[in-house]
């Protein structure tokens, strides 16, 4: 049907013509499909961020018509004299270590429950899943709630077994491992899935070479699906990564980087510094250690990514 | 029928009982929501609710102004998200099937964007946006909004078209379609798995995003629902059954998403990021 109508459209021109024509439009007709999304990406992440560095080599507080220039001033501040930026990058480092140790292997125990098949399957995978839909704010709503001093329903049910109540948000030295807690009951569920895929794209030939060697259970996995899911667990573990290095909104949601700055990290103090407190350049320059430290991680695994998708 | 035997039973147990536990946030939300100031503060809070208080959800959503936010977070992602998606679409499509030269730096350097934190971004954005008079609008938000979802998106679509068969492209191309024909009516058509699958996330992704929503709209009448629910609970803050009851119609539109598309989201999802 409409086929006739482009073909009678391409002109007839000499053999040469067409040859230096289509060299041209090789170089040119991909990028003119790229370039909305070029220039939109341009635009909104990488212009702004070589202008976060910029500022971050001033002393602005976002409103005046002059900065002054500090050079990495802010820089050595931060790591120097400010207590609430090293208290943030080493929160980053525990939220980090934890969501890779505990998240990550909870994470991996319900995947490995679910991929057996057994009647109520996808409904116990919907179950673990369902919370990550919800936003973080909605899921912080309902945990400082869960946890409130006098009225949560967690300190009643302790109050019942005859536990005294914990201020679970109000401790400074509890109040992160709460709102972790928080988190993973509402990402493992993501990392569960992608596990779950990596586990299911396994061939069964394998295993069942095994069973004939007569490997126990354990053996077969250690020795099994272990190491066939290696790239499953480099995908789980970098995007386990970026969020332990980004976390922002539960956060602030749930404690406000308090009581006393104990849960504040990189992302939230360079709110307060930028947003709250008005020192665009010292906030601009927690960014951009934030970037560097993702960064370090990011560019391998993309590069990797980038090998993989290749084949 | 089969006797279950003692290792299937005690799996059940075990299995259930985490189930259980990962539902008591969600459990206990709803039996907030349903109960009276009088009956929360008098009776233990794991108890039924003595009436069931289903004005609860009218006041909320009156008092909230949750039809207002739902319908702001409603627009944002109806545009959003497909705009988005086409626009990425065109350049998985440019990198991908055209023979490009800089097929890999180009697309390594799209990709690299899902890495940085909107934190590095934010004040030249506000800076930007004051300068063309987009701040606290909802075009401005939308701009950002698909300036930071191209990347992953890129990642996704590049990844499925690379899986489609260059025969495909050769046959039409005898036929004589236009690259434009080609990207239209058979490589997205062909990429529908994966372009619904990016579809659900990335409007899941958009209805609680909460950072740039905050920044970039400050007017009441133009905030989403995710900032919206959180002045709400700012308002509300020791009325927990309306604030939960909110917390619960804000909820809704996303859950309806969820168990519709519910086997995209648990089979699509992992596919989706592996690429």
């Amino acid at each position: 049907m409409k086929q006739e109508v482009i073909e009678k459209s391409v002109p007839i021109s000499s053999p040469q013509k067409i040859v230096r024509k289509t060299e041209l439009k090789r170089t040119l007709k991909p990028i003119l499909y790229m370039l909305p999304a070029l220039i939109i990406y341009i635009t909104v992440i990488v212009i702004p961020t070589f202008y976060t560095f910029y500022l971050s080599l001033f002393e602005w507080n976002g409103v005046s018509v002059e900065k002054i220039f500090v050079g990495f001033g802010n820089y050595i501040n931060l790591f120097t004299n400010d207590t609430v930026f090293l208290k943030g990058l080493k929160n980053n480092v525990i939220w980090t270590v934890l969501s890779l140790v505990f998240s990550m292997g909870f994470a991996l125990l319900l995947a490995l429950m679910l991929n057996k098949s057994f009647k109520g399957r996808a409904l116990f995978r919907a179950v673990f899943y369902f919370p990550f839909i919800l936003s973080n704010i909605v899921v912080a709503i309902i945990w400082v709630w869960i946890y409130h001093p006098n009225m949560g329903l967690l300190n009643e049910l302790l109050n019942k077994v005859g536990i005294d109540s914990i201020p679970w948000l109000a401790d400074p030295k509890i109040a992160l491992y709460a709102v972790f807690i928080a988190a993973t009951w509402q990402h493992v569920g993501s990392s569960m899935v992608i596990f779950l895929a990596g586990l299911q794209s396994m061939s069964k030939e394998p295993f069942e070479a095994a069973k004939v060697d007569g490997a126990n259970s354990f053996q077969a996995f250690y020795n099994i699906t272990l190491p066939l899911l290696r790239e499953t667990f480099i995908i789980v573990f970098a995007t386990t990564l970026f969020y332990s290095m980004r976390v922002f909104d539960i956060i602030y949601a749930m404690t406000g980087g308090g009581p006393s700055h104990s849960t504040q990290v990189l992302a939230s103090w360079m709110y307060y510094q930028g947003f709250t407190l008005n020192n665009v350049g010292t906030g601009s320059a927690i960014s951009m250690i934030l970037l560097f430290l993702v960064m370090i991680i990011a560019v391998p695994y993309i590069l990797w990514q980038g090998k993989k998708s290749h084949v | 029928m089969k006797k279950l035997k003692p290792s299937r039973l005690l799996f059940y147990i075990f299995i259930t009982s985490f189930a259980l536990v990962w539902l008591i946030p969600v459990f206990f939300l709803f039996l907030t929501s349903l109960k009276s100031n009088g009956d929360l503060f008098g009776n233990p809070l794991y108890a039924l609710p003595e009436e069931f208080q289903w004005g609860n959800f009218v006041e909320a959503w009156k008092e909230g102004n949750l039809g207002m936010y739902m319908k702001n977070s409603l627009i944002i992602s109806v545009i959003k998200v497909p705009l988005g998606i086409f626009v990425a679409a065109l350049a998985a499509f440019g990198l991908t099937r055209l023979n490009f030269k800089w097929e890999k730096p180009v697309y390594l350097f799209i990709i690299l964007g899902m890495t940085i934190p909107f934190q590095a971004c934010l004040v030249p954005l506000v800076i930007m946006l004051n300068k063309v008079n987009l701040m606290d609008t909802h075009v401005g938000l939308i701009f950002i909004y698909i300036g930071f979802g191209i990347p992953m998106a890129t990642l996704i679509l590049y990844g499925f078209f690379k899986g489609i068969p260059n025969e495909l492209d050769e046959a039409a191309r005898i036929d004589g379609c236009s690259d434009l024909f080609l990207f239209l009516r058979i490589i997205l058509p062909v990429a529908l798995p994966a372009i619904s699958t990016l579809v659900i996330l990335d409007f899941l992704a958009t209805w609680n995003e909460f950072l740039l929503a905050q920044i970039f709209l400050t007017s009441d009448e133009l905030k989403t629902i995710t900032t919206g629910i959180m002045s709400f609970k700012g308002e509300y803050s020791t009325n927990y059954p309306l604030m939960m009851s909110g917390v619960l119609l804000s909820v809704l539109p996303v859950l309806l998403v969820y168990l519709i598309f519910q086997k995209h989201f648990v089979n699509g999802f992992g596919g989706a990021v592996k690429g």
